[in-house]
């Protein structure tokens, strides 16, 4: 199957369209509540409670013994919540850093949790099997109703994000002075953790706990490089995301024995390539190239100080000097001269230069302003 | 006891030492993630390497994946000085895509070996004394024993060569520049062992053991000493404590011995975060409730002070006028009673002479700042302490 077979059956194939929907679904919701963490400078939070969601998928099965996904899921969710609460209490309460809570809740539970695993292995149980499908994900076990509830809380989260809209966006940029307006920073801070929480749990079936991390981070911080609106930034990393879910899908349903998770990672990390090259304002390559343009820009202004520096000591400031005295000073190049000409700062006559008239004032003004910028 | 559990226990301690010594940096330099990424980054480098010799013993194998390894940390640092991104989500964005490069080779090419990733990520230490190293025919002991066993000695040789200079520049890297260490040099040294490390441990314990060993003892002993030599011994012994203990629970409960050995190291962990004497959550809240309770009765004496009339100064004037909350008024009161700062006549309160001195000291301090009337303080009072 090829690409463009794919997409005539996204439309009538049942299992298709399944899949997509649902990696589109996930790739939005984790792409709009990734932007918050990675501006929260919480990127590496999706990674350890995704680990940190194991143990409790495995008590999960371990209570009720049926491997029911939304069972399972709550699991994940409190054992998700109980970890990244625990991150936080070492935090605040230890002089232990943020990058040694994360690790060791993500180490610590993911350990616990394969202790769980294999326990459940040994017991004589013919459900278990399966279970660690949640480890690396498997985007074909998708059925409707779980892409339903994917869709269900990503409105909800639509909703609280559109209701608590002011208050996330203080919450994040400034979050002192939110607390001296008088809000109730600490609900706040739970509610986005809560749902940041909540889509990771939701992808674990999809992408699995390894790669759960790059699907929150990469769509935000591809988003990040166009645009400074937080807004913006979470519509483009919704979209990211979703258009993430279904490339990848569809590159993975086209061939053999390629697994729908990595494929999805792969395609969000080319997005941020792009992103982290091509984007006007951020990105590398304009960067670059302005950094060029103002070498250049630099190099010529020095030419015409020096220029003017000679003209100076001439009554005649378009008294003709030789070019030979230029390349004695610095080796200008024979193009910062034309590029002068071209502005019409200077004429050369044969191995002559001479400033103009606006070479010079621009020059005298040039220098003016760097005599009063040193003082 | 038979051979081959004693072995696995060796290997397992020998695996806890060679992580506890870089771990303990990692944690102190707060690098502690990077393991993380490593240790899931080398999985391409692996696979690789594999491709290459279809020998997964090859040491060829461990050089790719170390070398995998330091990509990963020159990645990380490259799109940080971009600065388009902070560290961390460099760090969330490198090596996911990295290990889905390798589970994308395994998928398309490696199926039918033995090469799956939860062996990657989870090992067996179980097998290893099954896999042995066989010298002109003799058999020389378990081949990862070996493996292991040489990273160890590297480690231990150049922590001690280096000693001085990983002290210096963990704690203060301008220092260490000035004087001439390359901080830089350092950084990626430790990299490399910790790298190095990783790969050789994780074919023993899997990768996530191997994170679990850099960060959670040295974390552990973190919490107990702030001296960097009591801290590396400290993280050894818990590494050794946690994989022994965790082999026997294993063993007990027929189940992970990776798993059971990180579930060891997260109880440790768990004791000494709740009970540790200084540091620990219990000693932090009594010692804030303690604070509070001070603070309190700061506030108290100097509203006393504030106020001759006799109203102001009745006991039940307590919760109504200052308005204390979680601290009991009983608390304080009690407190100001036992260290001689107020008489209670007839339900009315005034300060003691000693009290009277005090507050005045104290309303001294408030006005100047000066850390010269607190010192004396200290002596007569337990207040701001730490």
């Amino acid at each position: 199957m090829d690409i463009t077979e794919y997409f005539s059956l996204v439309f009538t194939d049942y299992t298709l369209r399944t899949i997509t929907l649902g990696t589109a679904i996930l790739g939005a919701v984790t792409g709009m509540l990734g932007s918050f963490a990675v501006l929260r400078k919480q990127s590496l939070l999706g990674d350890a409670i995704s680990h940190a969601a194991l143990p409790g998928i495995a008590i999960a099965f371990l209570i009720t013994g049926a491997k029911d996904s939304n069972t399972l899921l709550l699991g994940a969710l409190v054992s998700g919540l109980v970890g990244t609460f625990w991150i936080r209490g070492i935090i605040t309460k230890t002089h232990l850093k943020s990058d040694t809570a994360l690790g060791l809740i993500l180490s610590l539970f993911f350990g616990f949790g394969m202790l769980l695993l294999t326990f459940i292995q040994k017991q004589p149980n013919a459900n278990q099997a399966g279970l660690d499908k949640y480890l690396f994900g498997q985007a074909a076990t998708l059925v409707e109703s779980d892409v339903w509830l994917m869709a269900i809380v990503t409105g909800i989260c639509l909703c609280v994000l559109l209701l608590f809209w002011k208050e996330f966006k203080l919450l994040l940029f400034d979050a002192d002075y939110t607390k001296t307006l008088g809000f109730n920073t600490k609900f706040i801070d739970i509610l986005i953790t809560t749902f940041i929480v909540l889509a990771i749990v939701l992808g674990l079936q999809t992408v699995g706990v390894v790669l759960m991390s790059a699907m929150l981070l990469a769509p935000a911080a591809a988003a990040r490089q166009w645009t400074n609106s937080l807004a913006t930034m979470v519509f483009l990393a919704a979209i990211f995301g979703a258009f993430s879910g279904v490339f990848g899908t569809a590159i993975s349903a086209s061939q053999n024995n390629l697994s729908t998770g990595p494929v999805i990672v792969l395609v969000a990390a080319v997005f941020v390539a792009f992103s982290f090259i091509f984007s006007p304002s951020r990105g590398l390559l304009f960067k670059q190239i302005r950094f060029i343009k103002n070498r250049r820009d630099l190099e010529l202004h020095k030419t015409l100080a020096f220029m003017y520096h000679i003209a100076e000591t001439h009554e005649n400031i378009s008294h003709p000097h030789t070019i030979k005295l230029l390349n004695n000073f610095q080796g200008f190049t024979k193009k910062t001269l034309q590029k002068l000409v071209e502005k019409n700062y200077a004429t050369i006559d044969g191995s002559m230069w001479s400033l103009t008239d606006l070479g010079f004032e621009t020059a005298a003004n040039l220098y003016t302003k760097q005599n009063t910028e040193d003082e | 006891m038979n051979s081959a559990q004693i072995e696995i226990q060796l290997i397992a301690s020998l695996v806890a030492i060679a992580c506890a010594i870089p771990g303990t940096f990692l944690v102190l330099r707060k690098m502690a993630m990077i393991s993380d990424a490593i240790s899931h980054s080398i999985l391409p480098g692996i696979v690789i390497g594999f491709f290459i010799t279809q020998d997964l013993n090859s040491p060829l194998l461990i050089l790719l994946a170390a070398f995998t390894g330091i990509i990963t940390v020159v990645l990380v640092e490259y799109i940080q000085k971009t600065g388009l991104v902070k560290e961390d989500t460099a760090i969330g964005l490198v090596f996911p895509a990295l290990f889905s490069i390798g589970v994308i080779l395994i998928a398309k090419n490696a199926n039918d070996v033995h090469l799956d990733v939860d062996a990657v990520l989870l090992g067996e230490l179980a097998f290893a004394p099954f896999d042995r190293l066989f010298i002109g025919g003799t058999d020389v002991g378990p081949k990862s024993l070996w493996i292991i066993g040489s990273i160890l000695v590297i480690t231990i040789g150049l922590l001690l060569a280096f000693f001085k200079e990983l002290k210096l520049s963990t704690f203060d890297k301008g220092l260490a520049a000035s004087l001439g260490f390359s901080p830089a040099i350092i950084h990626y040294g430790l990299m490399s062992v910790a790298s190095v490390t990783t790969v050789g441990a994780f074919d023993a314990v899997g990768a996530i053991l191997v994170v679990a060993l850099m960060i959670a003892p040295a974390a552990t002993a973190y919490l107990l000493t702030t001296d960097l030599k009591k801290m590396l011994w400290l993280a050894v012994g818990f590494g050794v404590l946690s994989a022994i203990s965790g082999y026997w629970f294993a063993h007990w409960l027929d189940a992970s011995i990776a798993g059971s050995i990180t579930t060891m190291l997260g109880f440790i962990f768990l004791m000494v975060f709740l009970f540790a004497p200084s540091k620990g959550i219990i000693a932090v809240m009594y010692r804030e409730k303690q604070q509070r309770t001070e603070v309190s009765l700061l506030t108290f004496l100097l509203h006393l002070k504030n106020h001759t009339e006799e109203r102001e100064r009745h006991v039940n004037h307590l919760q109504e006028h200052i308005n204390w909350q979680k601290v009991r008024a009983k608390t304080v009161l009690d407190l100001a009673l036992k260290n001689n700062m107020i008489v209670v006549n007839k339900n009315i309160v005034s300060l003691t002479k000693k009290g009277d001195a005090f507050t005045s000291k104290a309303i001294d301090y408030i006005i100047t700042n000066e850390d010269a009337q607190i010192e004396d303080m200290k002596d007569d009072f337990f207040l701001f302490r730490g």
